[in-house]
C-alpha cells in the first residue's frame, strides 16, 4: 500500500514538473523533492530517468482515460453523451489543460521512442473505440444518421480536436476554446445529419 | 578573437538542412550543436555563427523545411491547375510524410517560450493561408460550394495537423493513405465537391 502511494507520489510529481516546465527540464533529484521522497527511492522504482519520465506520461494519459472513459456521461441521449465527449477531449483550464500538455509532450516522446510508440498508440485505440461507441449509440436510437462510418467519424473528430486543440493550448490568437468547439461540432453534425446547435448547448466550463 | 572564415556563408543551407534532419531524430533536447556540425560537415563555430540558441536553430530548421514544402508544391503545381486539382496536391504532399515530426516539436516548445510562439504562429499563418487561397479560388470559379473560406482553411489545417499526429506515431489505423481518404472526404463535406485524384505524382 505504502510502496505503490509512493511509486504513485513519484509519478504524479514528475507529471507536475513535465507540464510545468517540459519535460528536458526534468531532473530526478527535483522529482524527489517534490515527492517527498529520496532519489535512491526514485531510482528504485524506476531505473532510468527516461523509464520514468515514460511512465509518467502513460501514467497522466490512463488517468485521463479512466475519467473520461469510465464514466457514464450525464446526458440521457446519444447526442448530449457526443456533447459531452467533444467538451471532456478539449483543453479547458484545470486538469485538462495539465493532461493536454503532457499528452503533446507524450507524442513528441512517442514518434521518436520505437518502445513508446506501440503505448501511444494503444492509448489512440483506446480512445478511438470510447469516441466510435458514442457515435455507434447514436446511431442506433436513430438520433444520427444510419450508414455513418462511425471509425472514419472518430479518427476524423479525434483528429480535428487534436488539431484545433494543440492551437488553444499555446493561446494561439487564432483559434479558442469556443471556436474549436463550434467548429468540431460543425463538422460533427454534417456527418451526423443533426443539428449543430445540439452539440454546443452547455456553456463552457472556462 | 580570431575573425571568421569567410566561407561560412555558404554552410547555412547546409546547416539547415542538417538542424533539420538531426532535430527530426532526436528531438532538440537530445541534440547537441556538435551532432549537426558533423552531420552538416563543418564546425561547430559556423554553425554557431548563424544561429542564436538551439532555439532559434529549431525555428530556423522549421522555416527552412516548410520553404522546402511549399517549393515543392509549387513544382508540383507548376503549369495550370485547378483549385480542385491543387487541393489534392497539398493533401497529398500533407500525407505523404516529411516535416511533421518537427511541427510537433516546435508545439511542445511553444508551450513554454514565446520566441518559439511567434515563429510557429507565422508558419501556421502560412499554412491556413495557403489553403484559403485554394478554397477561395474554387469558390471565385465555382469549383467548390460558397461558404467561410477563413473557417474551411482552420478546420482543414488542424485536420490535416491532428491526422499527421496519429499517422506520425505509426499507428497502423492510420496509414498515410487512409489520412489522405479522411482528409479528402472532410474537404469534399466543407467543399460540396468531388475531388480528382492528385494530377502528379507525390513523392514520400
Amino acid at each position: 500500500m505504502a510502496a505503490t502511494d509512493a511509486r504513485a507520489r513519484i509519478l504524479e510529481a514528475a507529471c507536475d514538473l513535465i507540464a510545468a516546465d517540459g519535460i528536458d527540464a526534468v531532473r530526478i533529484a527535483r522529482v524527489a523533492t517534490r515527492a517527498r521522497a529520496s532519489t535512491s527511492l526514485v531510482h528504485h522504482y524506476f531505473s532510468t530517468r527516461e523509464e520514468l519520465l515514460e511512465e509518467a506520461l502513460v501514467h497522466s494519459y490512463e488517468q485521463v482515460g479512466d475519467e473520461r472513459f469510465g464514466d457514464d456521461p450525464e446526458s440521457r441521449t446519444a447526442t448530449g453523451a457526443l456533447a459531452e465527449a467533444i467538451d471532456e477531449c478539449l483543453p479547458l483550464p484545470g486538469a485538462q489543460e495539465r493532461g493536454w500538455v503532457l499528452w503533446v509532450e507524450l507524442w513528441l516522446r512517442a514518434v521518436r521512442s520505437p518502445e513508446l510508440r506501440p503505448v501511444a498508440v494503444r492509448l489512440y485505440g483506446r480512445y478511438s473505440e470510447w469516441m466510435q461507441s458514442v457515435i455507434r449509440a447514436g446511431v442506433e436510437s436513430g438520433e444520427f444518421r444510419s450508414g455513418v462510418d462511425t471509425e472514419a467519424a472518430a479518427r476524423t473528430t479525434m483528429a480535428l480536436i487534436d488539431g484545433f486543440g494543440v492551437r488553444c493550448l499555446i493561446r494561439d490568437p487564432n483559434m479558442d476554446l469556443e471556436r474549436a468547439r463550434s467548429l468540431v461540432a460543425r463538422e460533427l453534425a454534417a456527418e451526423l445529419g443533426i443539428e449543430i446547435e445540439s452539440l454546443v448547448v452547455r456553456p463552457m466550463e472556462v | 578573437m580570431s575573425p571568421r572564415p569567410q566561407v561560412d556563408h555558404i554552410r547555412r543551407p547546409q546547416s539547415l538542412e542538417a538542424a533539420a534532419e538531426v532535430l527530426g531524430e532526436r528531438g532538440i533536447g537530445a541534440t547537441r550543436i556538435s551532432d549537426i556540425a558533423e552531420r552538416a560537415g563543418t564546425s561547430v563555430g559556423a554553425v554557431l555563427y548563424w544561429f542564436a540558441s538551439k532555439d532559434d536553430l529549431l525555428a530556423q530548421a522549421l522555416s527552412f523545411e516548410d520553404d522546402r514544402f511549399y517549393a515543392e508544391l509549387v513544382e508540383l503545381l507548376a503549369g495550370e491547375h485547378s483549385p480542385s486539382e491543387r487541393l489534392a496536391v497539398l493533401i497529398e504532399c500533407s500525407s505523404a510524410g516529411g516535416e511533421w515530426k518537427l511541427w510537433m516539436e516546435f508545439w511542445t516548445r511553444a508551450l513554454r517560450d514565446s520566441d518559439a510562439g511567434i515563429a510557429r504562429r507565422q508558419l501556421d499563418q502560412r499554412w491556413r493561408g495557403q489553403i484559403e487561397r485554394i478554397v477561395g479560388d474554387g469558390q471565385a470559379n465555382g469549383e467548390f460550394a460558397s461558404g467561410d473560406s477563413g473557417e474551411i482553411a482552420a478546420t482543414l489545417a488542424a485536420l490535416l495537423d491532428g491526422l499527421a499526429v496519429q499517422m506520425t506515431l505509426a499507428d497502423p489505423e492510420m496509414p498515410s493513405e487512409r489520412m489522405s481518404k479522411l482528409a479528402r472526404t472532410v474537404a469534399e463535406g466543407l467543399l460540396g465537391c468531388t475531388l480528382p485524384a492528385a494530377p502528379v505524382a507525390v513523392a514520400a
